[in-house]
């Protein structure tokens, strides 16, 4: 360990990984002393184990149902949680739901940014009439309320989860373009930019091996702090039933059903809630504390 | 009486890694004098001026033998005294005028602010001593500069700006910072003439840090020159050329001339020191 | 003919409708293997006839020729064999992400060529640092050696002219010394031709044998090496910036003992 720890931290690095290697040591060790984001990171870790670990985990199968054990109270014995209107044990349902947020966060997480990033550093490395283009397209984007466009779309588009999911990217990658876009203008007029352009660099090698780079810590902020979002605009798809279909648990969906006993059994409605509530606030407490790790102002000194 | 009195400065920064001392064990008498401090980037030249105003920020921690000003204890000073001691007997320009002057304020709002919150002037004898104080710095169309925003300024222009903010109250003392490295050459010339007027006229101590010894030297009485954070030589500025310490006379001769010998300029022997 | 020859450039910025020289009809020619000096105060255009070279200048007027030949509008690849150039703040001009391995590989990669790894690290020690830095992050090194690294990137494709724009006005004055020394230790070796621009005149003075002084773009003086230390100026600019350049300052009270 202590070998490990001394290679990790060697001044010298004797090759490109054990250099990459480093700094990834260095930033973990920088997040480690940050007490939230510490917490914020195990709150993520713990929906990762719950959702792969969901069938051995989970106490009871989360799609059979049992009317003579419907609408058991929190803490009843077999079904902590209790049970929804149709005596589906709740926390089973709750677990099974991680792996749906989750796939959901995965797919929304390679799509919108890349996209986002793609035009940002397009429009920011080129300019003029390519940057007024894209930047347009972006604020015709960012003018519709989000919740809105993903309705449309996914009403042109029919429910079901992967619709959802495009429905979600393509609404939240302007955010991210305008980000790239902020970052790439302050980078291009950088003397390491004009350095690279005097050696013969094409614009494509310079925007993906030199302008990326810079802007990713950012994009890569902003997606963690998105995530509680995108959580939260799938489970308002799920609650108004465009979403994912029934009888899938899926959190926005279990809200959406227990609607009904809000008032008489409100367990129904509030656990899957704070289910979203406490990975929202998983994601936002990792995001401010990759901030501090990753924003290259501060991470310079 | 000297004016400041500093035995056995040190400043420590905690660090992940260990404390780091950037300034280990400095100590000086200033009287109402020019006195230069010397040395390259890390030195601790810089972390000496902002000690001397307690202006070092957590996780740096200043600890001395003694620190006085004008007899006044200044080390255990209450925070509440210090800030009244700062910009009003003591004051300090900074290396770059563009970080040191609010950008969203015209530069007369600036100047009057102190005198008419601090010493409770009225708007017209604010200005008035205001304009006074630029034209001190030599400054032609003073009306023109108290209604330009900093950005409208030159370097050399917002760098006298910042003296004559910092000479309004008439201080004892003034720690300048580098306060001509950012400006053009003929442009230093007239800030440093400024300066040495003012220190003449109205008897002020300035102490006037630096990397340029050759600077120093011309302008200051009496010079210290800083390495590792330690003072290595203290040493009148007319007998700068027969400074005896290795890391003085290496500092002197590394630096080419005009009309020198082509060959390589000597270097420091960073072993020895 | 020379070697570089710059003829009546003009270089015009357009910012908000307004248009302001930053050059104005400057002329100049250098020999190979010559080292030539630009000095001048901020805004007297002396960096920008080194952007302008590189294309990264909107010429309005004038030309510029390298070895007889009109540049293309696109710099292009063959331009950057041939011409590169070293910048002032070597804080700014690494890539902060890129290891030095990379930032010194990126210039062989993009031009295709071979023995990549024995390049670099006979690059580094050309430069005088040891090869074990190879690995490390510009963050790791101090700013004379992020100089070097700097400098070495501009070698790595054998340019034959260097543009050194300010080299050694961010460093200290030891650390300076040690980069001119280089410098010139490098112009020996591999026969390079040096335009480098200073706004100190003692070390252009060291570095160049001919020298033009510049203000507000235009060409004030051009000087040379021995009609500088004899005080030989015909313009009364280039006396003050002779007289306020700090070596006179120090030997007006005293004469250097040495």
């Amino acid at each position: 360990m202590t070998a490990l720890r001394v290679w990790l931290g060697d001044p010298n690095p004797a090759s490109r990984r054990q250099a990459r290697l480093g700094q990834l040591w260095l930033a973990w060790r920088r997040i480690r002393r940050n007490r939230l984001a510490m917490a914020g990171l195990v709150i993520v870790a713990v929906l990762l184990v719950v959702a792969a670990f969901a069938p051995w985990i989970a106490p009871h199968d989360p799609l059979v149902q049992d009317l003579s054990r419907r609408l058991l109270p929190p803490g009843t014995p077999g079904n902590l949680l209790g049970t929804d209107d149709f005596g589906r044990d709740i926390l089973s349902r709750i677990i099974f739901g991680a792996r749906i947020t989750l796939y959901i966060i995965a797919l929304v997480a390679v799509t919108a940014p890349v996209l986002g990033l793609l035009i940002g550093t397009v429009a920011g490395y080129f300019g003029g009439w390519v940057d007024a283009t894209l930047m347009r397209l972006t604020d015709i984007f960012l003018a519709f309320p989000r919740l809105i466009l993903a309705l449309a779309l996914v009403a042109v588009l029919g429910p079901g989860i992967e619709n959802a999911v495009l429905a979600i990217a393509l609404t939240a990658w302007p955010p991210y373009a305008r980000v790239a876009r902020a970052e790439t203008l302050t980078v291009r007029s950088s003397d390491y930019i004009a350095a690279i352009r005097l050696q013969g660099a094409s614009a494509a090698r310079i925007i993906a091996g030199h302008v990326v780079p810079m802007c990713l810590p950012s994009v890569i902020i902003r997606v963690t702090l998105d995530m509680a979002g995108v959580i939260l605009i799938a489970a308002g798809l799920g609650f108004l039933g465009l979403g994912v279909l029934p009888p899938t648990p899926e959190w926005g969906l279990m809200i959406s059903s227990g609607r009904k006993f809000l008032f008489e059994q409100w367990w129904v409605a509030t656990m899957p809630g704070l289910a979203i509530f406490i990975v929202s606030l998983g994601f936002n407490l990792l995001g401010d504390g990759l901030r501090d790790v990753l924003d290259p102002r501060s991470a310079s000194r | 009486m000297s004016l400041l009195e500093v035995r056995n400065l040190r400043v420590t920064f905690d660090t992940e890694t260990g404390p780091v001392q950037a300034v280990r064990g400095v100590s000086f008498s200033l009287g109402r004098e020019r006195l230069g401090i010397v040395g390259e980037s890390g030195s601790g030249k810089t972390m000496t001026g902002r000690a001397v105003l307690r202006l070092i920020r957590p996780p740096g921690r200043i600890e001395a033998e003694a620190m006085t000003f004008d007899g006044q204890d200044i080390l255990n000073m209450p925070e509440r005294e210090m800030r009244a001691l700062r910009g009003k007997r003591i004051g300090m320009v900074m290396q770059d005028p563009k970080y040191s002057l609010n950008p969203v304020m015209t530069v007369g709002r600036q100047l009057t602010e102190g005198l008419r919150l601090r010493d409770r002037l009225g708007r017209a004898d604010a200005v008035a001593k205001a304009i006074a104080a630029l034209e001190a710095v030599q400054i032609r169309d003073p009306h023109r500069v108290m209604d330009a925003y900093p950005h409208e300024l030159s370097g050399g222009m917002g760098q006298r700006v910042m003296i004559a903010m910092m000479l309004i109250p008439e201080p004892d003392l003034l720690i300048a910072d580098e306060p001509t490295s950012a400006l053009d050459v003929t442009v230093q010339a007239e800030v440093l003439s400024i300066l040495d007027g003012l220190v003449r006229d109205r008897g002020m101590g300035l102490i006037f840090i630096s990397h340029d010894l050759r600077l120093v030297a011309r302008f200051c009485d009496r010079v210290l020159v800083m390495h590792k954070g330690l003072v290595v030589e203290e040493i009148a500025a007319a007998n700068l050329l027969a400074a005896k310490h290795p890391y003085t006379q290496g500092l002197l001769n590394c630096l080419p001339r005009i009309g020198g010998p082509r060959g390589p300029l000597p270097v420091l022997d960073r072993t020895g020191v | 003919m020379s070697f570089i020859e710059i003829d009546n450039l003009t270089v015009t910025f357009r910012a908000q409708g307004r248009e302001v020289r930053a050059v104005e009809g400057v002329s100049l020619s250098v020999d190979e293997r010559e080292s030539y000096g630009l000095v001048g105060e901020s805004g007297s255009g002396k960096s920008t006839i080194l952007r302008a070279i590189c294309g990264m200048a909107p010429v309005s007027g004038g030309s510029i020729r390298i070895a007889g030949k009109v540049l293309p509008a696109q710099r292009g690849r063959a331009f950057s064999a041939d011409v590169q150039m070293v910048f002032q703040d070597p804080y700014a001009s690494l890539h902060p992400r890129h290891t030095i391995d990379r930032t010194l590989s990126e210039p062989l990669a993009i031009h295709g060529m071979p023995d990549r790894d024995a390049r670099v690290v006979q690059a580094l020690v050309d430069v005088g640092l040891p090869p074990a830095f190879r690995f490390r992050y510009p963050h790791q090194l101090s700013g004379g050696q992020r100089q070097r690294v700097a400098i070495a990137r501009a070698l790595m494709l054998k340019p034959r002219i260097l543009l050194l724009d300010e080299p050694t006005s961010a460093l200290d004055a030891s650390v300076q010394a040690e980069v001119l020394n280089l410098l010139s230790r490098l112009r020996e070796e591999q026969g390079l031709t040096f335009l480098m621009v200073s706004h100190d005149l003692a070390v252009i003075d060291h570095m160049c044998d001919r020298i033009m002084v510049l203000q507000h773009g235009r060409t004030v003086e051009e000087i040379s090496r021995d009609d500088l230390a004899k005080a030989n100026m015909n313009t009364p600019y280039a006396r003050s910036l002779f007289e306020a350049s700090a070596d006179r300052m120090l030997g007006s009270t005293t004469e250097p003992a040495r």
